[in-house]
């Protein structure tokens, strides 16, 4: 059976622990090691919307692994600008390739390659709804700065109702029994209450409040976010949070030591520059992170342990 | 109780009995009935309002056909969960069953969500998981979020 990676949902801590263990491994190999590995093997790198860090850390794992690439990075360079479906569009990528990793402004699109095509695909981020690449890495990091998932307190702030990273990482988070979260965000943009209602044993609590302040004495993480301009269908609604808020140097000076803020990037105004030279910020180190596990995620895509 | 019954919406021979619909509802099942070709020209009785025990008011629909089918049965559970589907033969009950959603609905229900790949590929079957029985909320298999079955219009 192929193993895709489409959502959070879909894994249980068990499998999670899976690509978190081989994230590590990665490291211990040389890069010459390494090169071996995905000899022969051709990743089609399908983005239909914008990226830098998602497409260029997974194109750069395969390449380390030894692989090849082919792909888009822009839905105009392709014949769905003429009118292809999609489905049509996955099954020519199928016969030139062994994986497929889609990116797509609509939700679901990953899924819906799964059930079509024979080869394995992997949700490089679907509209609002799921980024679980991003997830894994989300979770590396923070497993390589506390050694630890379970009773952390994380702060997730700003968009909360259109990040996917957010919709993901929460998802997982409880899956390791994080029970804890406070809530950072306008009243437009509050976390879906679908997303509060979560089926564990252990009760989990949601603190709301609108104020970052609140975040810094509280959270062992805070998880940034960006307002995210594309996803608002009323740009006079964007308007009114785009700043609404802004984490700076001084605010964390009441922050706990171990305090560690993350980000998926890219950032527009919501961290200023000079927090990245507190020994807080983690969000580029986060994104290095990235290319270690799309390494170990094309790795057990490919079923090849190390 | 029981002569009322049969003054206000008469017994039939042979046919399907719907019962125990919460009043108001009839309406919406009588839409559905209408949709389906195989019921077309069939003689549809419909009451409103009559008195119920369990329901306080039901309504009540009896259709002249030996069966329904499987889908518009599973539209029926849809908009209205828990009715009475009754078989009839020679004016007794011979079969009932209480209709409950299908733990998995395809191509019956059409997604919000405007962003959700159902919505924009051509031929792409919805497709649906119910996630909580006793509220009626279902997920999207696809976009994932999570919608009241009574939101949702069915795909006809």
């Amino acid at each position: 059976m192929k193993r895709d990676l489409i959502s959070m949902h879909d894994l249980t801590a068990e499998d999670i622990q899976v690509y978190l263990d081989t994230a590590a491994r990665v490291e211990t190999i040389s890069l010459k090691d390494r090169f071996q590995l995905l000899q022969g093997k051709i990743m089609a790198s399908l983005f239909f919307e914008a990226s830098t860090r998602t497409r260029l850390s997974f194109e750069s794992a395969m390449y380390r692994l030894g692989g090849s690439v082919i792909g888009f990075a822009e839905q105009a360079a392709t014949s769905v600008s003429k009118g292809e479906s999609f489905s049509d569009t996955i099954h020519t990528v199928e016969n030139y390739s062994d994986v497929i990793v889609i990116r797509h402004p609509r939700e679901g699109t990953s899924r819906h390659a799964a059930q079509i095509s024979y080869l394995p695909v992997i949700n490089a981020g679907d509209g609002t709804n799921q980024h679980p690449t991003q997830t894994l890495l989300d979770l590396y990091t923070i497993i390589r700065n506390f050694q630890k998932i379970e009773g952390l307190r994380i702060a997730f702030v700003g968009d909360l109702k259109y990040s996917r990273t957010v919709h993901s990482l929460l998802q997982a988070l409880i899956k390791f029994r994080v029970n804890e979260f406070m809530l950072v965000s306008p009243d437009s943009l509050r976390l879906p209450e679908y997303l509060k209602r979560v089926e564990t044993d252990l009760p989990v609590t949601f603190v709301e409040t609108k104020d970052l302040e609140d975040a810094i004495p509280y959270a062992d993480i805070i998880y940034m976010t960006r307002i995210q301009r594309e996803r608002f269908p009323d740009q006079i609604e964007y308007e009114k949070v785009k700043d609404a808020f802004c984490l700076n140097a001084g605010m964390l000076k009441k922050a706990p030591e171990q305090l560690k803020v993350l980000h998926p990037l890219p950032r527009v105004n919501e961290i200023a520059p000079d927090v990245d030279e507190t020994p807080h910020a983690e969000y580029f180190r986060q994104a290095k992170n990235g290319l270690i596990m799309r390494q170990a995620i094309l790795l057990n895509v490919f079923e090849v342990t190390i | 109780m029981s002569d009322n019954k049969i003054q206000m919406i008469p017994k039939i021979r042979s046919g399907i009995v719907i019962d125990h619909i919460p009043a108001g509802d009839g309406v919406h099942i009588l839409e559905i009935l209408e949709r389906d070709p195989a019921l077309k020209n069939v003689p549809i009785t419909f009451g409103m309002n009559y008195q119920s025990n369990k329901l306080g008011a039901k309504d009540m629909l009896k259709i002249q056909k030996d069966d329904l089918c499987e889908r518009t049965i599973q539209h029926i559970s849809l908009v209205s969960p828990g009715v009475t589907i009754k078989r009839i033969r020679n004016f007794e009950v011979v079969e009932k069953v209480f209709v409950q959603p299908p733990k998995e609905m395809v191509n019956l229900l059409r997604c919000l969500n405007p962003g959700c790949i159902t919505q924009n590929e051509p031929g792409l079957k919805t497709r649906f998981i119910l996630t909580d029985p006793k509220k009626n909320l279902v997920t999207c298999v696809y976009c994932e979020r999570e919608f009241s079955i009574h939101e949702l219009s069915p795909i006809v």
